[in-house]
């Protein structure tokens, strides 16, 4: 009898813990983003910037939350470090449980400019982007995501077309499909919606939030975004960033709305009243002339 | 839609006869003041159907204009070709790195002054061959704007468009395929497009130094060997239109791969 086969009885303990833990932990752990005492610096002509000192969030799983602040407070910056774009100078984030270290098909990324390929006709722009992050799944499959998504944001008719024929809204729509075909936990949008106009805009958040339902609400958003009302149709949680350099989070609000959200009724809720309020008292101090003296 | 094609190219045409009534009075002018030392534009008219007649005969003794230009474009083709082949890989891998720019660039900057008939003798020593050594001064002259031109085009690949790469996670070769060369592109086009006119202006020089069957030797045989300046003049209408065609080749390139963003 080969005498090493034969394991100790804490051995067998500890191997069993850690099956367990496995089997448990997706269960237990909510958490979809940890953020752990983040800083990020440059190394710029004029010396050292540091873009965000020592900030610490968490997201649950499922939550849809905006970072919101004023032009250079560091909110892409932020945001850059959950995506893997950014490397934190200090600190690290975990996103489904995994050390952020570069960009993953577990996160994906939608930017202000869209950027979409301009060469490549829609259903390419997607379809290059699955090819990329789900290599090894048959190509049926990856023409069945590509189709399923252009369907879900009623572009479908429009696969033919280059970025150059589209709208504005369109080629965000376009940004979003790809994100979303590739079926990510955490979806990342860093001011999707700026570039586009009022009326565009507004639809286009019941848009994202219809997508988001169709997922049963299993997606983790993180948005950044300068418009308050956008903020606050949107999300669980609003965070209020200070300004840079060094910024750091000035305070977290609470969206508890019910949803789903109507925009049309929402602006007349007592509770949309309070939380418009005090989001403008963190972001804005001059409200009128008199404010000036 | 088909009105407005016909009265934009109405006017194009008439813009084109607008400029070659110019250039033919100017050319009538210096006829008459040079005592029709300068052959007037009737005058190389008939010459020109002289020329023309039987254009591809290909005679030990009389070789058509036409089998002359094709020896030229031929030796321009190979050149420029072996030129493109090996300047735009050169140029993208310029682009893409600070270390083989910072390298490769200070050559570059030195050889390009050059003037292309410098390397002509260089050529001959080389190849021991007139005709190789002509394609070997077109290879080098067709280097440098086509070089010049991809460098910068790999160097100045959008953000934006890295962005996507980076997010999605693509392959260096899906990177190459589907981000770099796509966006290098027309950058590479205006360069091929510098280096077919470097190309065909340096041949004609060229011939005359090597001797040989193209335009360029017919150029030097009427000028310097006491022709007829009537066929130089022929000569150089014909240079110009191929030159100008190659060009258009080029521009209609350029124009496919353009893209709004």
């Amino acid at each position: 009898m080969n005498m090493s086969n034969i394991i100790s009885t804490e051995q067998l303990t500890a191997h069993i813990n850690e099956v367990a833990d496995s089997i448990l932990a997706p269960a237990l752990n909510t958490s979809s983003i940890e953020v752990n005492n983040v800083t990020v610096s440059f190394k710029t002509p004029k010396g050292v910037y540091t873009a965000v000192k020592e900030i610490s969030l968490t997201v649950q799983k499922g939550e849809i939350i905006s970072l919101i602040g004023h032009s250079g407070c560091g909110k892409s910056t932020l945001m850059g470090t959950i995506s893997g774009m950014v490397k934190p100078s200090a600190g690290e984030v975990y996103a489904n449980g995994k050390k952020v270290t570069s960009p993953g098909p577990d996160r994906g990324i939608v930017f202000q400019n869209y950027s979409l390929l301009p060469w490549l006709t829609v259903y390419k722009n997607i379809y290059e982007a699955v090819d990329s992050v789900l290599a090894d799944k048959p190509a049926a499959e990856k023409r069945e995501l590509v189709e399923n998504n252009l369907k879900m944001v009623n572009l479908w008719e429009h696969k033919d077309k280059l970025p150059g024929q589209l709208s504005g809204g369109m080629k965000q729509r376009v940004a979003i499909a790809r994100a979303f075909s590739i079926n990510p936990a955490i979806l990342l949008l860093d001011e999707p919606f700026g570039a586009l106009d009022a009326l565009t805009k507004s639809s286009m958040h019941v848009e994202l939030l219809k997508l988001w339902n169709l997922d049963n609400r299993d997606k983790t958003i993180v948005m950044v975004t300068h418009d308050i009302e956008e903020a606050i149709f949107l999300s669980d949680r609003v965070v209020v960033m200070n300004n840079g350099p060094a910024a750091t989070i000035k305070e977290i609000v609470e969206v508890p709305l019910p949803r789903p959200r109507n925009k049309k009724d929402i602006v007349h809720s007592p509770e949309y009243m309070l939380i418009h309020d005090k989001l403008l008292n963190l972001l804005i101090d001059k409200f009128s002339i008199e404010d000036m003296v | 839609m088909k009105n407005i094609f016909s009265i934009k190219t109405l006017w194009s045409v008439l813009y084109f006869v607008a400029g070659m009534a110019l250039i033919g009075g100017i050319w009538e002018l210096i006829a008459h003041f040079t005592k029709n030392e300068i052959p007037s534009p009737r005058a190389t008219w008939v010459v020109f159907k002289e020329v023309m007649h039987n254009p591809f005969q290909n005679d030990p003794d009389y070789k058509g204009i036409g089998v002359k230009l094709l020896s030229s474009l031929a030796r321009v083709g190979i050149g420029f070709g072996l030129g493109s082949i090996v300047a735009i890989p050169l140029g993208l891998l310029m682009g893409s790195s600070r270390i083989v720019m910072n390298i490769i660039n200070p050559i570059v900057q030195l050889l390009r002054p050059v003037s292309p008939l410098a390397w002509f003798p260089l050529g001959l020593a080389i190849f021991q061959d007139s005709p190789k050594a002509s394609i070997f001064m077109i290879f080098i002259c067709a280097l440098w704007p086509t070089v010049i031109n991809t460098a910068f085009g790999a160097s100045s690949i959008s953000n934006d468009h890295k962005n996507v790469g980076k997010a999605y996670g693509f392959s260096t070769w899906k990177y190459i395929t589907k981000i770099m060369l796509p966006s290098t592109l027309p950058h590479i086009i205006t360069g091929l497009r510098l280096s077919i006119g470097v190309a065909w202006m340096v041949i004609v020089a060229g011939e005359m130094l090597s001797g040989g069957i193209g335009l360029g030797y017919f150029v030097w045989e009427e000028g310097f060997n006491g022709g007829s300046v009537a066929k130089i003049l022929v000569a150089i209408i014909i240079i110009g239109v191929v030159g100008l065609l190659l060009d258009k080749c080029f521009t209609w390139l350029q124009k496919k791969f353009s893209y709004a963003v």
